[in-house]
């Protein structure tokens, strides 16, 4: 090692003590990001010490990626190099997608062992996809309400409401929450305000976890029933659906046109970084016998939409003007499908509209975790990249580019979207 | 099968709801979802059903022997359906189930009754909308589009095209009585219908070809059709030919208004032309080559086709062979109805008043779906 060498390790060295330093006072162990809270521990350059890897001059990437340019860090831009200084302003705009805390960094309260480990299978995409994580939810949240009792000159539905709040902040502190879990928890914090304060705390306990049992069998069990039949009359012999990564509703769906004897072939389109289409492939060629499919990725949309006589897809939620907020790649293979005239019908419980209306993606999404990305060891890391890696999860699709909304009350066109809650009789979603 | 129930209990005078439904439909100003639902009403009438429970199940076996016996039931479905539904959530506050009954009765008697003044209502929701001086294209024969035209006229200088509307202008008169039956819409020669009764009240009407519209149609001021049914997504399933009227109206910014009474709503969410339930394998197949030379098949979904092509179109193979191909073998390969996409409809003039199509679907979704 040369002198020169030696005294720039040395000086960085200094640097990162120092910022270490600056960064201890405001709150506990400094986190670089997603990786942190996505790996949890299992990916050894992002555990705990990550400032380390960021100054250790081999130019880890290691979550610097992701790191929010807050106004906090102004002094962390200044000290590093030039590389660094860039990709902290490249991610500015998309620093506001789902900020990346620690898990339950924040959250006040006890929190109970369900929603712990609730909430690190969500960090870790163990659990994954709308429906899963409301029935997980409110699985947990069956537990919490039968752990609970009320204190002393407290009632019930006054109270469990404050102790549900850190639970949930806990939740959205592994990752943010879908539409599908805020509604209904919601409906939940609804039904708990109308508990009666003269009753008995375990009957009420009871009614509640009943209740919980109930939107789950009607909101979504039931609901998906309804919907595998709706778009099942929309398959016919002879058809190819296309579909694009994984929704469990389109995989019922299919798997129930199939049981029913219905001839068609599946074009399962899948893209990076988190290549769920696989594991909808496996269960539909798992058939017997399999359901002819094709697998190939989004690059390949084009000429394969030809082909297609329907595209089928699920949805995280619809948003009241009718945009489809979905994983993101589903508006591509919408505008494509809409190019080559072919119909593009959504798959959407009616617990999963939102009220709220949004224009496009960047106004809120979230970023994958980087474990998910395979070529981050060999392209990434090497000392000269500049590059940054974004990875929103879920895009939108313009409502003119969908021809139908097949939910559990009928198909709608996307511009009745907005109408339904109120057929259903329902004030809140 | 169905419609059995109807026919086991029926009266001396052997009441069958398919003839109480040709009977209303004989009347000219009758369309075919409300002889529906006089036929369903008096299957009401004559149906001995104790329980609300027996009296929908004979209801909804009527509708399907109705259903059974044309080959496009489609409008007929949306009045079916709607005296259905109306009948399910009808309050229960009477005394006894016959008086319900005749309360049912005296409803979907009056419902018919109210439902004919209808097309006065729409026609003067769409007058609005016909400027003096209008130059108008419409297709086929529609009650509810002569009804406006003549009103308009009553009040501006109008001048009408109407298209030649085939299959149902011309295969009307070679298919005979089978068309006939079916569709009270085709009346003998709709095309010469509509154009003659147009000339006989004094308005200037020409007869276009079906090929001929977007040639004529940079001298219209916008088009008007009527329908067979306005469907959930917005969209119009209307005679075939309505929806290249449509493309071609979108192609040169010319307005596309569709008229249709409330009784022509239906849940129904066709995906494309395919999915209609009017469609069937039988319309533009192929003929199966005499020979079994057939180019290999690469796919099962060409296969599948094709071996139904091979069974349905079996019967016409004969004439093909021999190079003669007969008018009614086209009819027969024809569609009757087309789907017409909600976002080329500009307008739809309802007695429920004048819809965008989203309006169209938010009224079906709020009536069903609630």
């Amino acid at each position: 090692m040369s002198k020169a060498e030696r005294r720039e390790v040395q000086e960085r060295q200094r640097a990162a003590k120092l910022l270490q330093k600056q960064q201890k006072p405001p709150g506990a162990p400094v986190t670089t990001g997603p990786p942190s809270k996505g790996t949890q521990g299992n990916d050894p350059p992002s555990t705990p010490k990550p400032n380390k890897a960021v100054f250790s001059g081999q130019h880890k990437r290691s979550g610097s990626i992701y790191e929010p340019t807050t106004p906090g860090r102004g002094t962390f831009a200044q000290n590093a190099d030039d590389a660094q200084s860039r990709k902290s302003r490249g991610l500015m705009i998309f620093s506001h997608f789902s900020l990346p805390k620690q898990l339950g960094q924040g959250v006040k309260g006890d929190i109970h062992p369900a929603i712990v480990r609730l909430a690190l299978l969500f960090s870790e995409f163990k659990i994954c996809g709308a429906n899963a994580r409301c029935i997980a939810t409110l699985t947990a949240f069956k537990t919490v309400i039968q752990d609970y009792t009320t204190p002393e000159h407290n009632t019930l539905s006054r109270h469990l409401m404050t102790h549900l709040s850190p639970q949930i902040s806990y939740l959205v502190s592994a990752r943010p929450m879908s539409v599908s879990m805020g509604n209904a928890i919601r409906q939940l914090k609804l039904e708990i305000s109308k508990a009666d304060i003269d009753r008995v705390e375990q009957e009420v306990k009871d009614e509640l976890c009943q209740q919980i049992d109930n939107y789950i069998r009607d909101r979504i069990i039931v609901a998906d029933e309804v919907i595998e039949e709706l778009a099942g009359q929309k398959i016919k012999d002879g058809d190819v659906i296309l579909t694009y990564a994984k929704s469990s509703v389109v995989e019922k769906v299919l798997l129930n046109a199939h049981q029913e004897g219905k001839k068609f072939s599946v074009i399962v389109i899948d893209s990076q970084p988190l290549l769920e289409g696989k594991a909808l492939l496996t269960s539909l060629t798992s058939t017997n016998p399999p359901i002819p499919c094709t697998y190939t990725f989004l690059s390949a949309i084009s000429s394969v939409m030809t082909e297609v006589t329907t595209v089928l897809v699920g949805a995280h939620s619809i948003c009241a003007n009718g945009a489809v907020y979905s994983r993101s790649g589903t508006a591509l293979v919408a505008m494509i499908a809409k190019n080559h005239n072919v119909p593009v019908v959504v798959c959407c419980e009616t617990y999963k509209f939102s009220d709220s209306v949004v224009l496009d993606a960047f106004g809120k999404n979230e970023l994958a975790p980087q474990k998910f990305d395979r070529r981050s060891d060999a392209a990434l890391a090497s000392p000269s990249s500049n590059l940054e890696i974004l990875n929103p999860l879920y895009d939108l699709t313009p409502p003119k580019c969908i021809t139908a909304v097949v939910t559990e009350v009928g198909l709608i066109p996307p511009s009745s979207v907005s109408s339904i809650p109120m057929a259903l009789g329902r004030i809140s979603i | 099968m169905a419609g059995t129930h109807a026919e086991e209990h029926a009266t001396p005078a052997i009441f069958t709801v398919y003839k109480s439904y040709q009977r209303h439909l004989a009347n000219e100003q009758i369309s075919t979802p409300l002889a529906a639902i006089l036929a369903l009403t008096d299957l009401i009438e004559f149906s001995d059903a104790g329980t609300m429970f027996e009296l929908v199940k004979a209801l909804n076996e009527g509708a399907e022997t109705l259903k059974s016996k044309t080959a496009n039931p489609i409008s007929l479905n949306a009045g079916c359906e709607l005296f259905i539904a109306f009948v399910t959530l009808f309050p229960h506050e009477f005394a006894s189930f016959i008086d319900l009954k005749k309360e049912l009765i005296r409803q979907g008697r009056r419902y018919a009754t109210e439902a004919l003044t209808y097309r006065r209502k729409i026609a003067e929701l769409a007058l609005d909308f016909i400027k003096d001086g209008s130059v108008i294209l419409t297709h086929s024969y529609s009650r509810v589009v002569m009804q406006t035209l003549l009103l308009a006229h009553e009040r501006k200088r109008i001048s009408v095209f109407v298209t030649e509307a085939r299959p149902r202008g011309l295969g009307q008169v070679i298919l005979g009585c089978f068309l006939h039956v079916n569709s009270i819409e085709c009346l003998i020669c709709a095309r010469i219908k509509t154009a003659e009764a147009l000339r006989a009240a004094g308005i200037p009407a020409t007869v276009v070809l079906d090929s001929a519209v977007a040639y004529v149609m940079d001298k219209v001021d916008f088009v008007l059709v009527g329908s067979e049914a306005v469907v959930e997504s917005g969209g119009l399933i209307n005679a075939v030919g309505s929806n290249q009227i449509a493309i071609i109206a979108r192609a040169a910014n010319k307005p596309f208004y569709a008229l249709a009474e409330s009784y022509k709503f239906h849940r129904l969410f066709p995906l494309s032309q395919y999915d209609l339930p009017s469609h069937n394998a039988r319309l533009f197949s192929f003929p199966s080559p005499s020979q079994a030379s057939a180019p290999s098949e690469h796919t099962a979904r060409t296969e599948s086709i094709q071996s139904l092509s091979h069974e349905m179109s079996a019967p016409n193979t004969q004439p093909i062979n021999t190079g003669k191909i007969t008018q009614e073998q086209i009819s027969q390969e024809n569609p009757d109805v087309d789907y017409t996409r909600p976002d080329l409809i500009s307008l739809v003039f309802s007695d429920v008043g004048s819809l965008t199509p989203e309006g169209v679907s938010q009224y079906l979704v709020g009536m069903f779906a609630g």
